[in-house]
């Protein structure tokens, strides 16, 4: 019966004496256990890469032909020092929000347009300024490069929203990001193959709908998993788009 | 307490306790969002926001481990008692920490977005028809109400309100949140992490809590209290020779009831195991200052009439007892909350047949 | 997104619900069901966010004390005997969780080498 000589704490008394030492040494074994905690965990989080807004850059102004399917893209015509003419760059609004309501109108068009670079590694994207600030119609048709296919492809790699993978948000990819690519995606950002290893020279593609539209809404289950696809691949510009294909996506283990 | 109602009672062990809790959530939010970022040797830098909701989803995940440990602890050894007294505010504290990690999520991944930001969460990821990719958000924003639910209803007057019986089923809600919050985290960030250090605390964490509690389940089942076989209106709960001055020896009665019978100046008197305040076990309590006091957060009763001193009104049911040869026998039908029942002296035992 | 609207909606509704009641118990029906209100009003102030997210079980408990159903013996008989069988499947449940969510892991398919599978370049040359 020495439970019934064990010390009795009540909240509102003092501490009995036989309890204090053992109270001290568990408030210090939580506190050691936290202060650990804190330092191991927060230490060890993965490196989302070297990515982001390029702010430093400033505020870039070139001059291309715009197409805007699948995704809006900018032909640079017209190119500066940071954005070289011949480059194929994608386009996103401010934010998670389309570049403007009626975009399609200006399809084929020669057009201003003015943003921030948005930069990992050789992927880029421009976030173009909000209204008339960021495109700029200059009412002359233009010409769209012929886009040149590349064949059918077997890759493996994901499946993220160009604009967080190129750096808007750090990390911007992965299944804990799903639900920001998404909403992404939905606000019509173009998505992008991140793939295992380079294809003709490039790790990242634009993903394209299998009717070279854009990327449907059923296939968002598979955005931030690790995927095996058979695709077609094409070049555009210095781009590489690929068309999904719906019955040739796997989950890979 | 029977007294008025104020916001939080106070006094010198809940500001210790209270002390060492805020000291241990206040280091762990400073060194993970301020030291750390130091530590890494990465590329590039976590987006504040990410860095800082990863800081207090960990943290609120290692409170809650805590709290949820000091149950268990405390049924296999009492000295742990004390962290349950004041555990009510750990837990207020915990939900504080959820709600700043799931604003820091809301305001980051679901804003720059004309969409309404709270509808963003629910439709964005809508892959509930698989495991990898599951919306894990979800398990998250029902382990968040759960906890606020809890917090918002700790305060004293909702056991009285709701009785301790309803009170607690609410609080059987922390198990579900706590299998959500893995759930959570399982699905969530373990999923991406290509460094486990991460991932193996979780394990360890969430593993001792798993432990914990099978083994305080086991304990309780083979230490627990006694369940004498009832036949009529008395059931045994003892011999004379077990009872000690200032404790008690507890029975079963049915499965939700329980009494508890104490030994006070030589006489047997007999009050329900439940506590008025939470319906914590009186009988592992001992009689201080001729009063009963609770293990748990110190509620007093007289032990004859089940009654707390003035100014409190608490009350307790009492019980009717008597001795068969050294048998003490209980009736198994409580008196009314504050009935007086004379003590029986153990000495009569002697006298009876 | 209509589902999500109206399920955020439904929650607007739910917690507006809720304060029509916190604001009608806190200030009338509290002091008729709890003596140890009675004069004391900042803890009130505390019962809010309780009420609006559990107001139906606020009104029933309201109906049983106003009408003097409560039932002193339940107030003494915890559900206690719940505790085992919620014990053992919350811990089964735990690992079971993290065994699940480990098994769906990916790893990343570091050494895939993309494969060319037609040869429509070469064909059209």
């Amino acid at each position: 019966m020495s439970e019934k000589k064990a010390p009795f704490f009540v909240g509102y008394l003092g501490i009995p004496k036989a309890l204090k030492g053992f109270l001290l040494k568990l408030s210090i074994l939580i506190f050691a256990g936290f202060v650990a905690g804190a330092v191991l965990a927060g230490a060890t989080q993965d490196d989302p890469g070297e990515a982001g807004f390029r702010f430093d850059y400033g505020r870039q102004t070139v001059t291309g032909v715009l197409e805007t399917k699948p995704y809006p893209l900018l032909y640079v015509t017209e190119g500066n020092e940071r954005i070289k003419a011949g480059h194929t760059m994608m386009l996103s609004g401010q934010g998670k929000t389309p570049i403007m309501a009626n975009l399609s109108q200006l399809e084929g068009n020669e057009v201003k347009v003015s943003g921030i670079i948005l930069k990992r590694g050789d992927l880029d994207m421009l976030q173009v300024a909000g209204g008339q600030r960021g495109i700029e119609d200059l009412s002359k048709q233009g010409t769209i490069p012929k886009s040149e296919p590349l064949g059918k492809w077997k890759l493996q790699g994901e499946i993220c929203d160009g604009k967080c993978l190129a750096g808007a948000m750090n990390p911007g990819r992965g299944l804990a990001h799903k639900a920001c690519a998404n909403l992404c995606l939905l606000a019509d950002i173009p998505p992008v193959f991140v793939s295992s290893n380079p294809i003709e020279g490039q790790e990242f593609l634009l993903v394209a709908g299998p009717d070279g539209g854009p990327f449907p809404r059923e296939l968002y289950n598979y955005v931030g998993q690790f995927l095996e696809l058979e695709t077609d691949i094409e070049r555009r510009g210095d781009l590489l788009v690929l068309k999904i294909n719906p019955s040739k996506i796997t989950v890979i283990k | 307490m029977s007294v008025k109602y104020i916001p939080v009672q106070w006094n010198n062990n809940k500001w210790k306790y209270n002390a060492v809790m805020l000291a241990s959530v206040f280091a762990y939010l400073w060194l993970f969002i301020f030291v750390t970022p130091d530590l890494m040797s990465n590329e590039g830098r976590i987006n504040g926001q990410v860095h800082n909701a990863r800081a207090f989803g960990s943290c609120a995940f290692l409170m809650l481990s805590v709290i949820l440990c000091i149950g268990p602890l405390a049924r296999l050894d009492k000295r742990f008692l004390p962290l349950l007294y004041n555990r009510r505010h750990f837990g207020v504290i915990t939900a504080f920490v959820a709600i700043t990690h799931a604003g820091y999520i809301l305001n980051w991944y679901f804003a720059f977005s004309p969409s309404n930001k709270y509808e963003a969460l629910l439709f964005s990821n809508t892959s509930y028809g698989q495991l990898s990719g599951f919306p894990f958000e979800v398990f998250g924003i029902f382990a968040l109400f759960c906890l606020v639910i809890l917090a918002a209803t700790s305060h004293d007057f909702w056991l009285k309100f709701l009785t301790p019986r309803i009170w607690k089923r609410i609080h059987y809600l922390i198990y579900a949140a706590y299998i959500a919050v893995v759930a959570h985290v399982s699905f969530g960030i373990l999923q991406d992490q290509q460094n486990h250090t991460f991932t193996l605390i979780f394990i360890v964490v969430a593993g001792i809590v798993a432990i914990l509690h099978l083994m305080a389940a086991l304990h309780e089942r083979k230490h627990g209290d006694p369940f004498p076989s009832i036949s009529d209106d008395w059931v045994k709960v003892c011999e004379t020779s077990e009872m000690q001055e200032g404790f008690a020896k507890i029975a079963q009665l049915t499965q939700k009831e329980r009494v508890a019978v104490f030994l006070h100046e030589g006489k047997l008197s007999a009050i329900s195991n439940a506590c008025a305040h939470q319906n914590g076990p009186l009988g592992e309590g001992k009689i201080i200052r001729c009063l009963v006091t609770c293990p748990w957060h110190g509620f007093q009763y007289d032990v004859t009439n089940g009654s707390s001193p003035a100014p409190f009104t608490e009350k307790v049911p009492t019980y009717n007892l008597k001795l068969e040869g050294t048998s003490i026998l209980v009736n198994r039908n409580a008196n009314a909350p504050g009935t007086f029942v004379e003590p029986l002296p153990m000495e009569t035992m002697g006298v009876a047949k | 997104m209509d589902q999500a609207q109206a399920i955020f909606f439904a929650f607007q509704v739910w917690c507006n619900i809720g304060a029509i009641i916190a604001l009608v118990f806190l200030t009338i029906g509290i002091d008729r069901i709890d003596e140890d209100a009675q004069g004391a009003y900042v803890f009130r102030l505390l019962l809010i966010p309780g009420i609006l997210l559990v107001w139906p079980l606020v009104l029933w408990r309201w109906f049983i004390l106003e009408t003097k159903r409560d039932v002193w013996k339940n107030r003494h008989q915890p559900p206690r005997h719940a505790h085992f069988w919620v014990a053992i499947i919350f811990a089964i449940t735990i690992p079971a969780v993290i065994i699940i969510g480990l098994s769906v892991r990916q790893t990343w398919p570091t050494n895939f080498e993309p494969q060319k599978l037609s040869l429509l370049q070469e064909q059209s040359q």
